[in-house]
């Protein structure tokens, strides 16, 4: 290919070159010797001597086709084909395109072509210009039909020459597939050898290994169960069977057995778990698993934090928390968790006047039991807090809470804000982690959302820090989003949101005894 | 919020028991014991099972009750004290020590500060009685409000200006307002052993409603404590002590 293009570039500056000559010097030696008037085409014309001369080229060379062609030339034979008259107007857009070079599809077969664009002189003018001016030999021959009516400076014509690569091109695919099938071929032959050689050294002489001790273990009479680290193997290969089919089958890798229950759909998500619902296998009645996020039980940090909230379920007791059955490993298994949560509910109205009393009393009870036993909830946000039927509010999730007789993990480990920002105390937003007034700007934030249905702040996640805390500090008046708000419920909810801590309310029971009385 | 807050029981179950009762007349909802619940008196096991059975009720450790546990020496104590932290040693039960261990020194809740004895060093055990320790305990704490105990004698400390404080101290029961948000220092006084001349048990329960201080005083059954401490062989200074209030 590099050779045809070599080759094609090659004929064209050699016509290129008889041109010039024909042009600059035969052209004005005859002129001298005949006078200005005169015109011998055989001796003067540039596209006919370069046509003629590469014409007796191409008789011993039949491959290579020079051809010079123009849109309107004197003579037919030069007019330009469809590819041509598209490349003529490639070279017109640009004038600075003085040569092009490329594979075309003519009648079937490849040509690699060249081309040169060649602009009229002034001197071409005369034979070029208006037919009435132009030499009568010229008419003659050719007629006042084609070549005229140009200009110095119009792009007078495209020379090119054209050699067929399509045996070239064919050559090059055969061998390439050729190569292909030969590399394959080798490299299939030592995939085999491969495997022969992994058979006869590793596969074989391990199920020697395997049987030999078998006979020995049955010898010895050793007990079932775990013991060696074969048995681990086997146990290994045996889990990892079970995954793959499991995985194969597209069934979801959540177990569907946890000790003596049945695992059912996921009710809600918490900071470190699944809240999924369940049954027991024996009896039919209804539990709430427990189950702990997979990148929670793999990461140790955030295993500590669950930990943490496993302990804290286990040992309080309060009518808003569920009641703990048993722990599985990792698992709890709750009674059953009923009704929906609070973003559903004030996704449908906003609560009011009894209910919002029934459900903050509570809220306010557990909080301040939480806080009168050292505990600091962090992550009081309605997702987590479920309403049943009966106004029974239970909260279900503890994942980010502390309490100050342990040390926090995430204050140990350095972790910036943990929970949703949107939730979150301003000091929490700071890195600062164990003030039971955070729960209280969380529970105003409660308080906003179900007296008005909507939140204080719109939901940026991407902002920073700075912008979240310009937020909070700069929140809407729940009296804009709900009018008919009483002036004590609106204070009681900008106390609880203040943005500094001294402002805020210091104990729960503040805000409840301040509540209770907006009824 | 009624906030009650009260200290040095020292195994004084009647007084105990006395403090508790009046203070479930006067609706409180949180309460927070500052330390020393054993040594001195003659039930130590009963005070910890007591205490532990209370709901929203937070504890502290003090000097006794570290001692108790081997956690300081009580060999720097007084002779008295000293025999009472040896008897008391053999008496908890191991769940009860359990329990004394696991008691913290300081507590920061809002903007309240407790601890047994001081602030700036919660095991030095140093009283907190005049101004120089009173400025050094203002320093080690951020919040405007310190409770403390370990004294046995009911005080409350004014800061005025940034060198300058007031020392009151509290005789009977009374109240006392808090609204000009003044950083203080409140000694709660004691419930098992005050040292004021008054016999009658001493606690306090602070209203962040009206943020008023009020300090009462419970009569008890003195003799009855007494006749235990010589009962169960402890000191019989201990029980005279009760008698006078010193």
């Amino acid at each position: 290919m590099f050779d045809a293009m070599t080759k094609s570039e090659v004929i064209l500056r050699e016509a290129e070159a008889i041109r010039s000559y024909v042009k600059e010097e035969l052209r004005p030696k005859m002129y001298a010797l005949h006078g200005k008037d005169t015109l011998i085409i055989e001796a003067m014309s540039t596209t006919y001597i370069s046509t003629r001369i590469m014409a007796r080229f191409a008789e011993t060379m039949p491959h290579y086709v020079y051809r010079r062609v123009s849109l309107n030339p004197h003579n037919p034979k030069n007019l330009a084909d469809p590819f041509e008259e598209e490349m003529f107007e490639w070279f017109e857009e640009d004038s600075e395109r003085l040569f092009w070079q490329g594979i075309v599809k003519k009648n079937g077969d490849s040509f690699f072509v060249s081309m040169l664009p060649d602009y009229f002189t002034p001197a071409c003018i005369r034979c070029h210009g208006a037919a009435d001016t132009a030499p009568k030999e010229l008419i003659e021959r050719y007629g006042t039909e084609g070549g005229f009516r140009f200009e110095a400076g119009d792009l007078a014509g495209i020379n090119s020459v054209s050699i067929p690569v399509s045996d070239s091109l064919r050559e090059a695919w055969q061998g390439s597939l050729v190569l292909f099938a030969i590399t394959l071929f080798g490299s299939l032959v030592l995939l085999w050898l491969l495997t022969q050689v992994f058979q006869r050294l590793v596969i074989e002489r391990l199920g020697v290994m395997l049987s030999l001790v078998n006979e020995k273990k049955k010898e010895s009479g050793a007990s079932a169960g775990p013991g060696d680290e074969l048995d681990m193997l086997t146990a290994s290969l045996g889990s990892l069977n079970s995954y793959v089919q499991s995985a194969r089958k597209g069934s979801s890798l959540q177990p569907n057995f946890i000790g003596d229950y049945v695992v059912e759909k996921p009710i809600a998500s918490g900071a470190m778990s699944w809240l999924y619902d369940g049954h027991s296998v024996g009896s039919d009645a209804k539990i709430s698993l427990k189950i702990g996020f997979d990148e929670v039980l793999q990461n140790p940090l955030y295993k500590a934090c669950l930990e943490t909230e496993l302990h804290l379920f286990e040992t309080l007791s309060h009518p808003c928390l569920p009641e703990v059955k048993e722990r599985v490993e990792d698992v709890l298994i709750l009674s059953e968790i009923r009704g929906s949560s609070l973003v559903t509910l004030c996704s449908e109205k906003p609560l009011g006047g009894r209910q919002l009393l029934t459900m903050f009393s509570q809220l306010c009870d557990l909080t301040a039991t939480l806080h009168s036993t050292g505990i600091v909830h962090h992550d009081l946000r309605p997702q987590i807090l479920m309403l049943d039927d009966e106004q029974r509010l239970s909260l279900i999730d503890m994942g980010l809470a502390v309490s100050d007789q342990q040390p926090d993990p995430i204050v140990a480990a350095g972790l910036g804000p943990q929970g949703d920002l949107l939730y979150l105390a301003p000091e929490q937003i700071q890195g600062r982690r164990g003030d039971p007034r955070s729960d209280i700007y969380g529970i105003g934030i409660l308080l906003y959302l179900t007296t008005t249905g909507r939140l204080p702040f719109t939901e940026k996640k991407k902002s920073s820090i700075q912008k979240w805390l310009q937020r909070k500090e700069q929140m809407v008046n729940p009296r804009i989003y709900r009018p008919g708000l009483s002036a004590a419920l609106e204070q009681v909810i900008l106390k609880a949101l203040s943005y500094d801590l001294g402002n805020r309310y210091q104990w729960v029971e503040d805000l409840w005894d301040d509540l209770k009385k907006c009824e | 919020m009624r906030l009650m807050v009260f200290s040095d029981v020292h195994a004084n179950l009647e007084a105990l028991r006395a403090v508790l009762r009046d203070a479930k007349k006067r609706q409180v909802n949180r309460s927070i014991f500052l330390g020393d619940l054993v040594g001195y008196g003659p039930y130590p096991n009963e005070c910890v099972e007591l205490m532990r059975s209370l709901k929203n009720c937070r504890c502290l450790a003090g000097n006794h009750d570290v001692a108790a546990l081997w956690e300081t020496s009580p060999y720097g104590m007084s002779s008295s004290a000293k025999k009472a932290i040896l008897w008391t040693m053999d008496q908890l039960s191991d769940d009860n020590k359990k329990y004394l261990e696991s008691l913290p020194d300081r507590l920061d809740i809002a903007d309240m500060t407790f601890v047994h004895a001081n602030p700036y060093n919660p095991r030095g055990w140093r009283y907190v009685l005049d101004k120089k320790y009173a400025l050094r305990s203002f320093a080690a704490t951020r919040c405007r409000t310190l409770f403390i105990g370990h004294s046995h004698r009911p005080l409350l400390i004014t800061k005025k200006y940034f060198f300058s404080i007031d020392l009151r101290a509290i005789s009977g029961s009374v109240k006392i307002e808090m609204k000009d948000n003044k950083r203080r220092i409140v000694n709660c006084g004691s419930v098992g052993q005050p040292r004021d001349r008054d016999p009658r048990s001493c606690y306090l329960i602070y209203d962040s409603r009206t943020q008023m201080l009020e300090f009462y005083r419970v009569s008890y059954g003195l003799e009855k404590t007494a006749r235990a401490i010589k009962a169960a062989d402890l000191p019989v200074s201990l029980g005279r002590r009760l008698l006078k209030g010193t």
